[in-house]
């Protein structure tokens, strides 16, 4: 075990959650399998690992205190990156306002990608290299059809603000353990994740004894909770009984969401972060295990949201779960966007669209939106700006639902007009789920989502959904 | 003094519709022929010296790149000039104002006007419904046509108390002068009932809120005051016209509750014209969707701000009411080939000027006819066009 070096501090949890639950029941009815129990979490038709990891992020520095430009580093693990190749980590840097010279360092490759961020921060924290660290871990999985990661794995994201020194929860150094087997899979031009082995195979083999072995080198005793991975929905609970881990803080969010892969680990810690203690968070992926050992002093801030927010969530069909993955689409061309993702446009706006940014007349105040179509200001007609950053809630002002639209739009459809609450004004999307609560005067709130696929490539922007009834 | 620089002495269309069999060309001759047709004592059409040609969106019918050449040349006029306006939903009403103002300036004593759209060569997914993935790919991404107007229909219901009957009546109405009007794309009626059951397509908008979408052609011959003694003893003059402009982001618009473009429009076209809005007989409003026809009478002055919806259901728009509006079915009724939309509106007021309008024929009092538009992004473009009988 390696030294940690100085002390590495949590201020502050966010999660992300996605609005779909899954119930494992009728997937395996569709396939002519009985039986199943519970849900899975999966994403709707406009969210994806980004707008998670965005979620997370952002509910993370807020419950820290923070402010984005406090932020010396950001490290992002997850399997499967909006981008499979391209600009991941600038794009959650921008959604996030961080600072030009921080984007995030993408960690991937299996579900150990998430402690594997969270190791490289606390280590960058520890040499100094980053006063105040970000890590998100995120999960939205596109599991092969008919297998059994479609009953398996849940969407998520869960994020940590670190820093150095002593705060209401420290971070130790990392404990890993290895051996190269393969468990799950999914190569260059595959869509989907797939079991390449078969599962007490790897329970048996593979997943017990690595996790058992390197378990024994942790410090724990009866007091100790535990995240650990559960990546069937029954290897979690077993595990635990091999360990004597009597206290189990991954259990509820696996049994609300099911595995969340890479965010498993970080996430399945957060429940223990409202109590003084220890935790150890174990995560396995890739043949590989890793363990961080966390005492918590004080509750961490953000902490105490996981719970009302594992409550919620909407029931969906399973071919609405497939619809919003791509793996169920309507046949005949869709409507493509006037713009191609390859446009110029896109590299002028994209600062603007992703960082929710507006132009401010200096001669009049009046934020002209979007800046890049707006060399006068509509209100008084002068010609000199200064960007600002949008604020993120407001009221609606008017609105309507479309109520039915072609591919690959999905309809019930808002879109709102609101007065932001810097004044601000800006019309964009509504969430589907907002529709049926719109009405003139309600609080809103800017959230991030995947506006399109676009001739493959996802484009993302602002939405504005309904704050009421929402846990804060 | 109206301006009555420039006269109508022919005007005619051919019957809306989905025009499944006709061709863009086939459309504008049909309409043009009509026009011939209509003048008094007969045209060559060889007279005409310019072509205005009124196509919104080529692209519906597979042509991106039309020019003013494909109508001079399917109305037997090649070799004439010929320049194509596109200026959104006002097309039609905007290239009749250029034609005016063509002959008024002397640079050509006998136009033409073509207004021809075809809006059913491509499925609704690939036409009109396309619009919501263009434009700006994040502030204006899901914008349809209804979503340009519907946002005023949920802030003038809040705002005033208008409600979706009264919204309803506007269909219940426009519908009803359609089934009078031989060229309308729907001829039957509708109830208010009916109205409120028809689908939601963009809340609160139902179907049978929303104009069609309709293959259609118009045409119009102008000429000078002195000239149209040749043609008729009864043109219809061109006493006034306005246009106006707004931001084109719906985010951007002083109010949800009226245009100001058309107050500002039909404020130049009165005051052009030296008439007020009580000096008119009936009007061609754009009635897309049933508010907006509502927002219309309220912006053009018929009806105080706030009263239109009322106004509509107490019968004061009717063909026998105070303001007679949109006698000729409307774009509700008659549909809404846009290029075509104004010059077919402003064909409707020459007949009911000339009285020739049959069974939905209005009541002329003081010899005024106005014609509107109003759409683009933002519904930022308002056109008003007034005419007379009045020399």
């Amino acid at each position: 075990m390696t030294q940690g070096g100085p002390s590495v501090a949590i201020t502050g949890v966010g999660v992300g959650f996605p609005e779909l639950r899954l119930e494992r029941r009728e997937v395996n009815g569709a396939w002519g399998r009985g039986g199943g129990r519970g849900v899975v979490a999966a994403c709707g038709h406009d969210e994806d690992v980004l707008t998670l990891s965005w979620q997370a992020a952002d509910s993370a520095i807020r419950a820290a205190g923070a402010q984005p430009a406090q932020i010396d580093g950001l490290w992002w693990g997850t399997c499967r990156p909006p981008f499979a190749e391209g600009p991941s980590g600038t794009y959650l840097a921008a959604t996030l306002a961080l600072r030009p010279d921080v984007a995030a360092t993408v960690v991937a490759g299996s579900t150990c990608a998430g402690l594997d961020a969270l190791v490289a921060a606390r280590d960058a924290v520890a040499a100094g290299r980053a006063a105040t660290a970000l890590v998100v871990a995120a999960e939205d999985l596109r599991p092969a059809l008919g297998g059994g990661l479609e009953t398996a794995t849940g969407s998520a994201a869960v994020a940590y603000v670190l820093v150095a020194g002593d705060g209401p929860a420290t971070v130790g150094p990392p404990t890993s353990q290895w051996m190269p087997a393969l468990d799950r899979y999914r190569g260059d031009g595959e869509a989907g994740t797939r079991e390449a082995y078969d599962g007490r195979l790897i329970r048996e083999e593979v997943f017990l004894p690595l996790l058992a072995d390197l378990a024994k080198s942790l410090a724990a005793d009866e007091s100790t909770r535990w995240s650990l991975p559960d990546p069937d929905g029954r290897l979690g609970a077993v595990l635990a009984r091999r360990l004597g881990a009597a206290e189990l803080s991954s259990a509820p969010v696996a049994a609300a969401l099911g595995d969340t892969g890479s965010a498993a680990a970080m996430l399945g810690a957060v429940g223990s972060f409202t109590a003084p203690g220890r935790t150890q968070v174990v995560g396995y992926g890739g043949g590989r295990a890793t363990a961080v050992t966390c005492d918590v002093a004080a509750p961490v801030p953000g902490a105490d949201l996981l719970a009302p927010l594992l409550d919620a969530g909407t029931n969906a069909s399973y071919p609405e779960v497939l619809r919003a993955r791509g793996q169920m689409r309507a046949q005949g061309e869709t409507v493509e966007m006037a713009v191609p993702p390859g446009s110029a446009m896109f590299v002028r706006e994209n600062p603007d669209l992703l960082g929710l940014r507006g132009a401010r007349c200096t001669a009049c105040g009046t934020v002209n939106t979007p800046p890049g179509v707006h060399p006068t200001c509509t209100a008084c007609g002068a010609d000199q700006f200064e960007d600002v950053a949008l604020a993120r809630t407001g009221t609606v002002v008017t609105f309507v639902v479309n109520q039915t639209m072609p591919a690959p739009f999905i309809a019930p459809l808002p879109l709102v007009v609101v007065d932001l609450d810097d004044g601000s004004r800006v019309q964009l999307q509504g969430l589907s789920s907002s529709a049926p609560g719109l009405r003139i005067g309600a609080p809103v709130e800017m959230v991030l989502r995947r506006y399109a696929t676009e001739r493959g490539v996802p484009v993302y922007g602002w939405k504005v959904a309904l704050t009421e009834g929402r846990p804060t | 003094m109206s301006w009555n620089r420039a006269s109508v002495v022919g005007a005619g269309l051919i019957k809306m519709g989905e025009l499944f069999d006709q061709s863009y060309e086939q459309m504008a001759k049909g309409a043009f022929d009509a026009a011939v047709a209509s003048v008094d004592r007969g045209f060559d059409p060889s007279l005409v010296d310019a072509v205005f040609v009124a196509t919104q969106r080529g692209t519906l019918w597979g042509q991106e790149g039309i020019a003013g050449n494909t109508v001079t040349s399917a109305i037997g006029l090649s070799g004439v000039p010929s320049t194509r306006i596109e200026n959104a939903c006002p097309t039609g009403s905007d290239a009749f104002r250029i034609a005016a103002m063509a002959v008024a300036s002397g640079a050509h004593e006998v136009v033409a006007v073509v207004g021809v759209e075809k809006m059913r060569d491509k499925s609704s997914e690939e036409g009109l419904l396309a619009r919501a993935a263009g434009g700006h790919p994040i502030f204006t991404r899901g914008e349809s046509a209804p979503v340009l107007f519907a946002p005023f229909a949920t802030r003038h219901m809040h705002d005033y108390g208008t409600t979706r009957e009264m919204l309803a009546a506007v269909a219940v109405k426009n519908h009803h002068n359609g089934t009078l009007d031989p060229y309308a794309h729907f001829r039957y009626e509708v109830t208010v009932d009916e109205v409120l059951a028809s689908p939601p397509v963009c809340s609160p908008l139902h179907l049978l809120d929303c104009c069609p979408q309709t293959d259609g052609a118009a045409a119009i011959i102008l000429t000078t005051p002195q000239r149209a003694r040749d043609f008729t003893d009864t043109p219809v003059h061109v006493a006034g016209f306005g246009v106006a402009t707004d931001h084109p982001y719906l985010h951007e618009k002083s109010t949800y509750v009226g245009l100001p473009v058309t107050t500002i429009a039909s404020g130049r076209a009165y005051g052009m014209a030296g008439v007020g809005p009580a000096d008119i007989d009936m009007a061609e409003v754009h009635d897309c969707f049933t508010i907006t026809e509502i927002l219309d009478i309220e912006d053009l002055g018929f009806v105080e701000k706030g009263k239109g919806g009322v106004a509509t259901i107490e019968g004061e728009t009717a063909l026998d009411g105070r303001i007679p509006v949109n006698p000729s079915g409307g774009l509700l009724a008659k549909g809404h080939p846009i290029g075509a939309t104004g010059v077919a509106q402003l064909t409707e007021c020459w007949w009911q000027l000339r009285g020739q309008a049959g069974d939905r024929q209005v009541k002329v009092r003081n010899g005024f006819a106005l014609q509107h538009n109003v759409g683009g992004r933002g519904s930022g473009v308002s056109v008003v066009n007034i005419l007379t009988v009045n020399p």
